[in-house]
């Protein structure tokens, strides 16, 4: 399974349903897309996913940082 | 009798007529999202929803457009429910004469009931956490009250804040916080970086009707949001004290999450569907790692959908968006009468005002701009006469289209600040604004003998019987 959002083949379990065998949510290890197995295909599965949405590494790379990180003065 | 804390209020939104319980089996997605806005399209004074059957949890509880019409809005006042938008204005104005309003500190908060530690803490295990807009990039928290204090002066109460920002959950005990350079705990986690410490911080999430108003609305840098609260209410806001932190914390809260801002860290985070009715994309944000989660037994979801207009956030943060703009331009210009500063978190200011001299409105119109609010939003004011309702569009629109000639009544200032959530702007941040003078001209404007000073003040109406032969009633 890859991440329906960056393509990563790297996928976390993140939580089960309490109710046994009835979904799992899970979770990208590299741009932390999470999804329930239950939602709809364009968003849990990768041919599915928008092309407008999906992300790259120079994506993650590039995001703005906020607020900036204050460097320590002592 | 003032809210202590959500169940209070859903009690009486249930009295009200205004809590609508569904118990037929719903899927976390999409259902609760469609249901929440179909519940906000069908008028302005639908009701809120309480699901307590959704597909695959046990014990689950979610809670949506608890503040999600006029109706629910005066509820949370105590006020009647068809109060007008207006009236529930000036009440509020009349209230916050009173702030502040000192914290009543109790004891056994209802959320001590339960607790969690270190790696033990999975949030998926405790909320029914779910997506809100399709393309969000996971499961977001956006209605909390979240704690944090001045890490150079802690013990100032009224600099501790309680905010209101977006989270995204990252995981079992790990979460983004989006708080830009302006809020309070951004300030915060940047003193604290710049001591190299991490900026310990609590999220509380159920709360009152009130504080979560207040969460979310803007007050000056030492002013409490507690003390506001108690002022609101009209009697003084249950606080308690957060088991591992400190904090004040509302006594009355389904679920307090306590942890630390790790100092110099920001992870991918977004995109996630914005009260401008736009994906924000995604940014770099801080994280927080949880290190205690108390919570009451069964605790209910509390969640609010946000996206397009217009939303519960819009009911949330209308008037608390209006009011402050309102006393700081009465305080100035006594002529203002309301303000209208509703949508879209206040990207557009609808003044109306009594004109002292020709030209007025746009003076009235350049001081809105640099209101706190106008700095960073206000990209849009329109000006209309003291005998227009801002509140009402349909006049609003009357003044526009035949009071306002772009010829003298149109000011453009280029390249000014605006919060970079706003879609059009260009950079992100940066946008012209205009101030569109829709008042009646007078002296020594002039246009001041214009037929614009000759507005059909009656409408024709039928009178009794022995009237009717006046016919139409018109004044010129």
């Amino acid at each position: 399974m890859n991440c329906p959002r960056c393509d990563h083949n790297a996928i976390d379990t993140v939580a089960t349903s309490p109710v046994p065998g009835v979904w799992e949510v899970y979770g990208c290890g590299r741009c932390s897309y999470m999804w329930r197995s239950t939602e709809p295909a364009d968003r849990s599965i990768r041919e599915g996913y928008p092309v407008e949405f999906r992300i790259t590494q120079a994506d993650i790379d590039n995001a703005i940082i906020e607020p900036e990180i204050q460097v320590p003065t002592r | 009798m003032p809210y202590s804390d959500l169940r209070s209020y859903l009690d009486a939104l249930n009295a009200n007529g205004q809590l609508l319980s569904i118990t037929e089996k719903v899927k976390a997605e999409p259902d609760l999202s469609a249901a929440a806005v179909a519940g906000l399209r069908m008028s302005d004074r639908s009701p809120a929803l309480l699901f307590d059957n959704i597909e695959g949890f046990t014990n689950a509880r979610v809670a949506l457009n608890t503040i999600g019409s006029w109706a629910n809005l005066a509820t949370a006042l105590e006020v009647d429910i068809k109060t007008p938008v207006r009236d529930m204005f000036f009440e509020w104005v009349r209230r916050a004469e009173n702030f502040p309003i000192a914290v009543e500190r109790r004891d056994n908060p209802p959320w001590a009931e339960n607790s969690v530690e270190g790696d033990d803490i999975n949030l998926f295990d405790i909320l029914p956490l779910f997506r809100l807009n399709a393309a969000d990039g996971g499961f977001f928290l956006d209605n909390g009250a979240v704690v944090s204090r001045d890490p150079d002066d802690p013990d100032n109460f009224g600099k501790q804040n309680v905010g209101c920002y977006r989270m995204q959950v990252k995981g079992p005990r790990k979460i983004n916080i989006f708080t830009v350079p302006v809020h309070d705990a951004a300030i915060h986690l940047g003193k604290a970086e710049a001591r190299g410490e991490d900026l310990p911080i609590c999220i509380t999430l159920g709360n009152d009707p009130i504080i979560k108003i207040m969460a979310g609305t803007p007050f000056a840098y030492d002013q409490s949001e507690y003390e506001m609260a108690g002022a609101i209410r009209q009697a003084p806001f249950p606080v308690a004290t957060a088991p591992l932190i400190g904090f004040d914390v509302p006594w009355g809260s389904e679920v307090v999450i306590e942890g630390v801002l790790e100092a110099g860290k920001r992870e991918f985070e977004g995109p996630f569907g914005e009260f401008t009715g736009h994906y924000s994309g995604g940014r770099k944000l801080p994280v927080m790692r949880i290190d205690k989660v108390s919570y009451r037994t069964n605790p209910i979801f509390e969640h609010l959908y946000i996206g397009m207009p217009w939303t519960e956030l819009d009911y949330v943060a209308g008037l608390t968006t209006c009011i402050p703009i309102y006393k700081q331009m009465k305080a100035e210009f006594p002529e203002v009468q309301a303000v209208n500063a509703m949508y879209s978190n206040g990207l557009i200011f609808i003044i109306s005002t009594k004109r002292r001299y020709g030209g007025f409105a746009k003076d009235i119109g350049l001081r809105a701009l640099t209101t706190p609010r106008g700095l960073g939003m206000g990209k849009i004011v329109i000006v209309v006469d003291e005998g227009v309702d801002p509140f009402d569009l349909q006049q609003v629109m009357w003044a526009v289209s035949t009071k306002f000639n772009p010829a003298g009544d149109f000011v453009r200032i280029p390249n000014l600040c605006v919060q970079d959530l706003d879609p059009a702007s260009q950079p992100a941040g940066i946008t012209d604004k205009i101030i569109i003078d829709a008042t009646t001209p007078v002296s020594p404007d002039l246009r001041a003998t214009s037929t614009l000073r000759s507005p059909i003040r009656r409408r024709p109406r039928t009178g009794p019987p022995n009237s009717l032969r006046c016919g139409p009633e018109t004044e010129l």
